[in-house]
């Protein structure tokens, strides 16, 4: 066995190449604040710039098709591609766009050749933000359960007229631009049986009769969004969108009229951690506390004086290995093309669980300085204030429970 | 990419005869009677194994065994886990090797590692006392010098596998020093010696767990492995080298109670339904799985580490602090899953309770171990 993340001589080569881009098209003034709402529009713009940057190199999809704008990269040359970004504090991509992690793969599955040439090279060349519109009100974790109505216009067949509304929706990138496409999932048939009344959109995102709303919401995403090398990727805002009469053209339709489950649940299945291995990340909070435990005079005296402190500061760092070891697993795992069914959820579990868990022990060792941002009292700027409130944010990609309805049906006990 | 978990072609090759092993030689009958026994292991269980290579495994071939890395033994000890296979093995073949390696001259290596990989010396430590502790602080034993020999006097408590053991090893305090490590020395001691006594301890979960009583026994000056007082430095070497095996042997224990809980909640029904399909029949498997997976990798890394000279101390801390209080839970979910069934001494989970019991504390339980971690966080 080798645990090691050591770059092989190849893989160095190509790195070397990496760092030389990067070193030349990384502005050097980007920041990283632990608080996604803390970053400025002048900031996302840079990142915005970068990603095109990224995609015209080929770098955004970087495993994908050549001709649809990726780089046919393979296992080992795109672990060193998200590896590098990270050692250059940025995440890949360095903003939300469930583009490119979602609607490609449902695309190049599901959509026709024509549309494969028209969505996709925008997509990979970073020149589309997309957002995910699958959540509803009365539709959490019973996906199927979509209420919103995309019906066939009654004169103009080519059309689906669209009604109601879509939540949890996309992230901070309507500042200082709005998205350009939805991915969305409706109800296409009001007779047909669950799953077969579905169908799946990829459509511009400034159609006539659409509404974009904030919703005012404290968490800015999950403590694994927020704890890594940066927060570009946690959407920090979610919004509410509103369809009055939406007319849609059939072209956008991915996939058949009542394919949606289908192609929803290609797309699920890399959102719950089936697709792309994710890279073993730095945990930025955790070392930032681990370190604190050290050396913050206040911290070590509440350590010393309460030994019973140091149990969560060693259930801190255990979880944090065991999630470590997981991610490791995973990219060995989609590094040698083996399949284990229940590896991407089990993760995704742990990572939600132990979050949860985590903010409480630190919370504990941290006193109330845990849960202030204040400017003048707070650690790190706010950086723990940030991290208690994703510790209760489990919903993204899927709750804890959905997880474990995945893995229960990987370990064939589940329905 | 040089990251790789899969075993090597002569790992899978070890780990599909080990498997085969305890299929064909120690179904559950057998290790149900095995368990029963005062040693653990029959003669025949013993020589089969010996002619297997696996009391040598870990032995270099200097020395008459096959010298592998130990994540070959850990590969090894995951498969006799499942069953789980009772005997000194790991005692002996793992982590007496390792202490007659670490503290031993030249001379006793040449004397005593052919013995133990040919099956003919049986090893196990004989550390812990009334005190219980796997700290030096508590080595109360002594050993004093009389007319060129030295008497050992003292009890040595929860030794594990002391019945089976021709020899054991035994940590004896030399004289009282301000650093409690220093003026320990470990004697390699025949346990038919006059004055030594052995009794198991009483108790279903106590498994193989023995009170050693030493009352002025005689041994030898070769007898003393290594310098007089510096054992202390070398046994806790052999320690953190042997436990990364010991939590393999775990590992191997979580994935077969893992194992045949699914099996059953795939086949059980109540209510109409398999009880598989109950959500919170379905929370304690996938707390199951997590615990042997995080077993698992944790234990396989300390490996790694170990093998290629990396510094590994905090790994082999946390291998031991995880895959013991995962044995442990995962036993107690099979229990709740399995419920009445799982209570006879003929079913399998109680063969693994009893093992994740009595192997909770052995080279430092899961306190005791982040107790370690919270050092390194906090100084």
């Amino acid at each position: 066995m080798d645990f090691s993340l050591e770059y092989t001589e190849e893989q160095e080569e190509f790195a070397k190449e990496v760092r030389e881009w990067l070193d030349k098209n990384v502005p050097k003034d980007l920041v990283n604040p632990r608080d996604p709402l803390k970053i400025s529009d002048e900031q996302r713009q840079k990142r915005r710039e970068l990603g095109r940057k990224l995609g015209e190199k080929g770098w955004l999809l970087p495993g994908f098709p050549r001709q649809y704008g990726g780089s046919d990269l393979d296992v080992d040359h795109r672990f060193v591609l998200s590896q590098e970004l990270e050692k250059a504090q940025l995440a890949f991509p360095p903003y939300y766009d469930s583009g490119l992690t979602l609607a490609a793969s449902a695309i190049l599955v599901c959509g026709t050749e024509e549309q494969k040439k028209h969505h996709l090279i925008p997509i990979c060349k970073g020149e589309v933000v997309t957002w995910q519109l699958f959540t509803e009100p009365e539709a959490g974790t019973d996906e199927a359960n979509q209420q919103a109505n995309a019906l066939r216009h009654v004169r103009d067949k080519d059309y689906f007229i669209l009604n109601g509304q879509k939540i949890f929706v996309g992230g901070l990138t309507t500042h200082p631009a709005p998205p350009d496409r939805f991915l969305l999932l409706t109800r296409s048939d009001l007779e047909a049986p669950r799953h077969q009344n579905l169908a799946m959109f990829f459509a511009p995102a400034n159609l006539p009769g659409i509404t974009i709303q904030p919703l005012d919401l404290f968490p800015p995403g999950t403590f694994a969004q927020i704890s890594g090398v940066t927060v570009d990727t946690a959407p920090g805002v979610k919004h509410s969108v509103f369809f009055d009469d939406v007319r849609i053209h059939e072209s956008y339709l991915i996939g058949e009229e009542r394919d949606g489950w289908k192609v929803a649940t290609a797309t699920l299945n890399v959102e719950h951690g089936g697709g792309e291995a994710r890279v073993p990340r730095q945990n930025f909070i955790i070392e930032r506390f681990l370190s604190y435990c050290k050396s913050n005079p206040n911290i070590v005296k509440r350590l010393k004086e309460n030994p019973q402190l140091l149990d969560s500061v060693v259930d801190i760092y255990i979880g944090a290995e065991i999630e470590r070891l997981f991610s490791i697993r995973n990219a060995w795992l989609a590094s040698s093309g083996r399949r284990a069914p229940y590896a991407g959820p089990q993760l995704g579990l742990y990572a939600k669980i132990f979050g949860g868990r985590l903010v409480t022990e630190m919370a504990k060792v941290l006193g109330p300085y845990a849960v202030t941002d204040d400017a003048e009292w707070s650690l790190e700027e706010g950086m723990f204030e940030v991290g208690q409130r994703a510790g209760v944010c489990f919903a993204p990609a899927g709750t804890p429970e959905a997880q474990k309805i995945i893995i229960s049906r990987a370990l064939a006990i589940g329905r | 990419m040089n990251l790789d978990l899969a075993l090597t072609e002569s790992e899978e090759m070890l780990k599909k005869t080990a498997l085969d092993f305890i299929k064909r030689d120690a179904p559950k009958e057998v290790i149900q009677t095995l368990q029963e026994t005062d040693t653990g292991y029959t003669e025949e269980l013993w020589r089969k194994a010996v002619a297997n290579g696996w009391l040598g495994v870990i032995i270099p071939e200097q020395y008459g065994g096959t010298g592998t890395p130990l994540t070959n033994a850990g590969v090894l000890f995951e498969a006799l886990g499942t069953g789980p296979l009772p005997g000194p093995y790991f005692s002996s073949g793992i982590l007496g090797s390792l202490i007659i390696l670490e503290a031993g001259t030249e001379e006793q290596k040449q004397r005593i590692l052919p013995a133990i990989a040919a099956g003919e010396q049986i090893l196990t430590l004989a550390l812990t006392e009334p005190e219980y502790s796997w700290e030096p602080g508590a080595v109360q034993t002594t050993a004093t010098s009389k007319n060129g020999d030295f008497v050992l006097d003292g009890v040595k408590l929860f030794t594990i596998d002391a019945q089976a053991a021709s020899h054991f090893i035994v940590a004896a305090r030399m004289g009282k020093e301000a650093d409690p490590a220093k003026g320990i020395s470990l004697f390699w001691v025949d346990s038919k010696s006059d004055g030594v006594s052995v009794r198991r301890l009483s108790g279903f979960l106590a498994g193989r767990s023995f009170e050693v009583k030493l009352d002025s026994v005689k041994v030898p000056p070769s007898a003393m492995l290594g310098d007089k007082g510096g054992g202390w430095p070398a046994l806790k070497q052999a320690i953190a080298r042997a436990i990364p095996v010991l939590c393999a042997y775990k590992v191997g224990g979580c994935q077969a109670v893992l194992e045949m809980t699914l099996e059953y909640s795939r086949t059980r029904v109540q209510f109409g339904q398999l009880i598989g399909r109950f959500q919170r029949v379905q929370d304690m498997i996938i707390e199951m799985v997590n615990h042997a997976d995080a077993a698992r990798w944790t234990t396989y890394e300390a490996l790694w580490k170990l093998d290629t000279q990396r510094p590994a101390t905090r790994s082999v801390h946390l291998a031991k602090a995880v895959s013991s209080q995962a044995y442990w839970e995962v036993c107690t979910l099979a229990h709740r899953v399995f419920s009445g069934v799982s209570y006879s001494k003929e079913h399998p989970v109680s063969f693994h309770t009893r093992a994740s019991r009595y192997l909770y504390h052995y080279l430092g339980d899961p306190a005791y171990h982040r107790q370690q971690i919270a050092q390194f966080l906090t100084a």
